[in-house]
């Protein structure tokens, strides 16, 4: 060994050694800084003691403790980070040149600019006669509106106008707070015991509006793992409502209650080895979509046998059905006690706005506190809930023993009458199918599936599986255009146009494909209303059956062309 | 539980069934909420503006059940969203609203497409959208029912919406709806904005990096919990680069922020076209109730056709509709003269005077200076009811925030300006807030926010802490200066 080399390696070690010196003035400084912190000396003494029985074991937790470290400081998102390109600066600026995003909504299409044109405005109030101003700028007057949902026609009925009137003198229009927040006026407090007594349930909650009722409503009470079976046929409210849930769905055949019990019977295996989660059945007192009603008698055996709850969204039938208007649950003559949430809507039949949630204290409580649209959102005009009050009181003020409320009567008359009518004639027949039930105040009439195939429409559009459906999935903004939907109902609003040069305004299923989850079929709907005189529906069953007849036949003649408008 | 089950009924399964919701997700209510229950949801009646009624209750059993006798006492009303003082039940705005129930009656009748579009939205929104400067508007018959079904119409699963951390609840519900993909950037940090864009926009969608289809970034004018407004130039800025949309709740803005009372835009002077989508409700401002959405006619004219609660939903009732048009037409200098000018002067006057005079008495505020929403921060939430319930007995009503609206320890007062107080009200309140300061230890802050007494003072290290004879003496006029601190 030269010395040069061995002056190397003494030199090496010498650095070597003043290294292991200096580390080990480290250590001792931090064994005296961990002395120093709190609990530090026993700390020191368990590392001691352990070290000396066995030193790998000092090794291994050292590790351990390294990798804990190392999890709690990695990003939260790191399978993210893995998934990222690597890009340089300049080629980020290129990417952010280079992006091109879609137009913010798509633009309305020339042929679909129609519906924009024919939707009805009104001048003036919407009662029983209206003025429908038309796009042109001309003006029909006096026509006889079927379209409104205000069934019995409270929103003008003398006393709930000035009752209302007087609340708005008394603390004017809006609330001006949430409920939880001094939103809450006594009349607000009044109608909840109102409608809580009418219904006969322990207590209820208002809404500001209906449509967000069910949407706000439901997610309170299904998470992730609980499980919903909605009817096949509910309206969007609810679909939405059960999508924002996240828990597990299934859809049964609508008001089929046999495929009900098959889907429960199917689950009830897994239910009861699983845990104890929240189960519901979620169906409508009368269908928007269908104008029927699910029996509601075999609906709670089940939901008892299989220890569901059941959700009823009584939006059109509270005010229609039953002998004073208190719904499905009045027709069965089941208590409501037996309907564990039920949701309802002021802006139908009550005539004013708005919507509320009936049921038991503890479950009313757990909305006031978790409910979305309460929490976050101000309440109902003090107006309204008055306007409401005393809707309720007008009914059950003329309520008689084993009598129709004479508010009622009528609609019921009006309602069996007009579906008698539509659904006797001959002659009709050929062209239509009426698909509401006799006791519903909303006439639901479609076309013929006959004629329907005769005109090569398809069975319904939208619905799982279809290209909408798709094209909702794949974000395809482009492809939310049905062609065949929108001559269909182009149309159904054809034949409405007809019936408006003859003073009659019914209206037609307006459904937005790419909102909805279930198929739709387009169809004309009259909302028939306790305002309305037999000479009335006369009038325009006899308008609407020419119209249709007209329509259909001309379409026949010229085949799938939409004139544009 | 276990001892005392007739108390949580609701929180057992009973013969099969499974509770109502289960014992760890109401542990918050049970065991926070419910003791300060008395603090909320306090009945009133009468009109909800210079003065509240609120009902005197007593509760036998710790806010289980709670009693009236029917008596009521007015406080001063610091709690309703009354920034222009349009809740009324006297006044041009409630006759007209009062003579619309009469010629249209209650409601509306159905959707907006189907039935329930009249000669009175068609007015109400051209007036609007006149007000805010955009083509057209469209409105609504709830606030929250707006942002709630608005997304699923502009948004789907291939887009990313960008949303400010303390953005309102309903917008997230709304963005949940619509499944698109979420990031949320910390409370106004543009620099955190401008990096996340960077990334989506380069990097594309998760897993699949395919561009995506649109960005949405989501804001708000005015956070109604924080006082803080939105960075708008710079969003504006962001915007112009990066093309995303911008969409702004002006919930709490419009109306209250800017000399014209025309929301955030105004404020900053920024051109109400350069934000795609303007949104607001209209209970705060106006007195009324519901929500716009506004932008250009395309726009609008897709999203009437395509938002669900225009399709499916209730329209706006006739009265609400009237009280906006009349007050809109207030604020806006067309009828009453001066009055819309006097209201916006008085509640810019008394949200300054009443934040800086709690600045200056040590209080931590948040938010900033003309800001019309005075959150005065608590944090230690044992203090919310303390604070609320000295101050009724004081007779002010005030609103306590605690979770879930803000962090458990972050709780706070938020005081609601409103144009119907006088100066000798906020002369009151300060006092009032001075004694309970001291009570409850509350004057966190050296005062310095308020603002030196005298140039150089906070150098000398002489803490700039008001007493409430000084702050009365001269914040009054210390608050009109063109910047404060």
């Amino acid at each position: 060994m030269s010395t040069a080399a061995a002056l190397e390696q003494t030199e090496s070690s010498n650095f070597l050694v003043g290294l292991a010196y200096k580390a080990n003035e480290v250590w001792a400084d931090l064994i005296e800084f961990l002395a120093k912190l709190p609990g530090g000396a026993i700390i020191i003494n368990y590392i001691k003691a352990s070290h000396k029985n066995d030193p790998w074991r000092t090794i291994l937790e050292a590790l351990l403790a390294l990798f804990a470290i190392k999890y709690f400081l990695a990003s939260r998102y790191s399978q993210d980070e893995r998934d990222k390109m690597l890009l340089s600066g300049r080629e980020t600026e290129e990417l952010i040149e280079e992006w091109i995003p879609k137009p913010l909504v798509p633009e309305i299409r020339s042929d679909e600019q129609w519906q924009m044109d024919t939707n009805p405005l009104i001048n003036g109030p919407v009662t029983k006669k209206v003025e429908v101003q038309h796009h042109d700028g001309s003006v029909s007057d006096d026509v006889l509106n079927f379209a409104s949902l205000d069934f019995l026609g409270m929103s003008m009925e003398k006393r709930v106008v000035d009752e209302s009137i007087g609340c708005i003198r008394d603390v004017g229009v809006g609330a001006c707070g949430p409920p939880n927040f001094y939103g809450t006026q006594s009349v607000h407090v009044r109608f909840c015991e109102d409608i809580a007594k009418f219904l006969g349930a322990e207590d209820s909650i208002i809404y500001g509006q209906d449509f967000s009722t069910p949407i706000s409503v439901l997610p309170c009470f299904l998470k992730r793992g609980d499980i919903v079976i909605v009817d096949g046929g509910a309206n969007l409210a609810l679909q939405k409502a059960a999508l924002i849930s996240r828990c597990h769905i299934e859809w049964f055949n609508h008001n089929d209650l046999d495929h009900l019990q098959e889907i429960l019977e199917s689950l009830s295996e897994d239910l009861e080895q699983g845990p104890l989660n929240r189960r519901f059945i979620v169906t409508e007192g009368l269908s928007e979509n269908f104008g029927d009603s699910p029996d509601l008698k075999k609906l709670v055996e089940i939901k008892n046998k299989y220890k569901f709850r059941l959700i009823l969204d009584e939006s059109t039938s509270i005010g229609t059905l039953g002998d004073n208007g208190r719904g499905l649950a009045e027709v069965y003559g089941i208590p409501r006690s037996e309907v564990e949430i039920t949701i309802g809507s002021m802006a139908r039949a009550f005539g004013a706005s708005g919507g509320f949630c009936v049921g038991d204290k503890d479950m009313i409580y757990h909305q006031i506190l978790t409910s979305n649209a309460y929490v976050f959102s101000a309440s109902l005009p003090p107006y309204v809930a008055k306007a409401s009050s005393t809707v309720l009181q007008l009914l059950t003020e003329n309520e008689k023993e084993n009598q129709v409320n004479p508010y009622i009567q009528p609609l019921k008359e009006n309602s069996h009458y007009l579906h008698s009518l539509f659904s006797t004639s001959k002659e009709l027949q050929k062209y239509i199918t009426v698909k509401s039930c006799n006791y519903s105040p909303s006439l639901h009439i479609r076309l013929n599936p006959e004629i329907r195939k005769q005109l090569g429409l398809p069975e319904s559009y939208g619905g799982p599986g279809s290209i909408i459906s798709k094209a909702v999935k794949n974000g395809n903004e482009e492809l939310y255009f049905d062609p065949f939907y929108n001559l269909e109902c182009f149309k159904l609003q054809e034949i409405i146009n007809d019936c408006v040069d003859s003073k009659v305004l019914p209206s037609r299923t307006k459904r937005i494909l790419h909102h909805e989850l279930l198929p739709v079929v387009p169809e004309i709907i009259f909302h028939l209303t306790s305002r309305h005189t037999k000479k009335d529906l006369d009038h325009a069953y006899f308008t609407v059956s020419k119209a249709i007849i007209d329509c259909v036949d001309n379409w026949k003649a010229k085949g799938n062309q939409l004139q544009t408008y | 539980m276990t001892f005392m089950p007739q108390y949580f009924s609701a929180m057992v399964a009973k013969n099969g069934y499974p509770p109502w919701y289960s014992a760890f997700e109401s542990f918050y209510p049970r065991r926070l909420k419910k003791r300060l229950d008395d603090c909320f949801a306090i009945p009133i009646h009468g009109v909800p503006g210079r003065y509240i009624n609120c009902y005197n209750r007593a509760t036998p059993d710790y806010n289980e059940t709670f009693l009236y006798d029917g008596t009521s006492r007015p406080s001063l009303n610091l709690s309703s969203y009354n920034y222009l003082g349009f809740a009324q039940s006297v006044g041009i705005c409630t006759d007209d609203a009062v003579s619309t129930v009469k010629k249209y009656g209650l409601s509306s009748c159905g959707p907006r497409n189907v039935i329930g579009n009249t000669d009175l939205h068609v007015y109400t929104e051209k007036i609007l959208s006149r007000f805010l400067g955009k083509e057209d508007s469209v409105v609504f018959s709830m606030g929250w029912g707006t942002n709630a079904h608005l997304f699923t119409s502009m948004v789907n699963t291939k887009c990313l919406v960008i949303s400010d951390s303390l953005n309102h609840s309903s917008i997230r519900f709304g963005i949940r709806l619509s499944g698109a993909a979420v990031k949320v950037f910390p409370h106004n940090d543009m620099d955190a904005l401008e990096k996340i864009l960077r990334e989506a926009i380069s990097q594309g969608q998760a897993k699949s990096h395919r561009p995506y289809k649109k960005i949405f970034v989501c804001v708000e004018g005015l956070y109604s919990m924080e006082g803080t407004y939105c960075n708008l130039p710079a969003l504006v800025a962001l915007r112009e680069k990066y093309k995303f949309y911008l969409f702004v709740d002006e919930a709490h803005s419009i109306g209250a922020l800017g000399a014209n009372g025309r929301g955030i835009c105004e404020y900053y002077n920024i051109d109400p076209n350069r934000v795609d989508i303007l949104m607001g409700t209209l209970t705060k401002s106006f007195g009324a109730a519901g929500g716009y959405v506004s932008g250009n006619k395309k726009v609008i004219e897709r999203l009437r056709l395509d938002i669900t609660s225009n399709t499916y939903g209730e329209s706006m009732p006739p009265a609400v509709l009237q009280q906006i048009a009349t007050s809109m037409r207030i604020i806006a200098g067309e009828l009453n003269g001066n009055e819309g000018k006097e209201r916006l002067q008085r509640i810019a006057f008394n949200s300054r005077y009443l934040r800086l005079g709690l600045k200056r008495l040590g209080f931590i505020i948040y938010g900033a200076d003309d800001s019309p929403v005075i959150p005065l921060l608590l944090y230690n939430p044992c203090k919310m009811p303390g604070f609320c319930r000295k101050m009724l007995q004081h007779g002010v009503a005030v609103v306590i925030v605690g979770y879930p609206a803000t962090d458990i320890i972050s709780s706070r007062i938020r005081f609601c300006m409103s144009a119907a107080l006088t100066k000798e009200d906020i002369d009151k309140i300060l006092a009032i807030c001075a004694d309970i300061g001291d009570t409850l230890n509350l004057k966190f802050s050296s005062g310095i926010a308020g603002g030196e007494r005298n140039p150089g003072d906070w150098k000398k290290g002489i803490r700039p802490r008001w007493s409430i004879e000084e702050v009365l003496a001269k914040t009054p006029e210390d608050c009109k200066k063109k910047t404060i601190y």
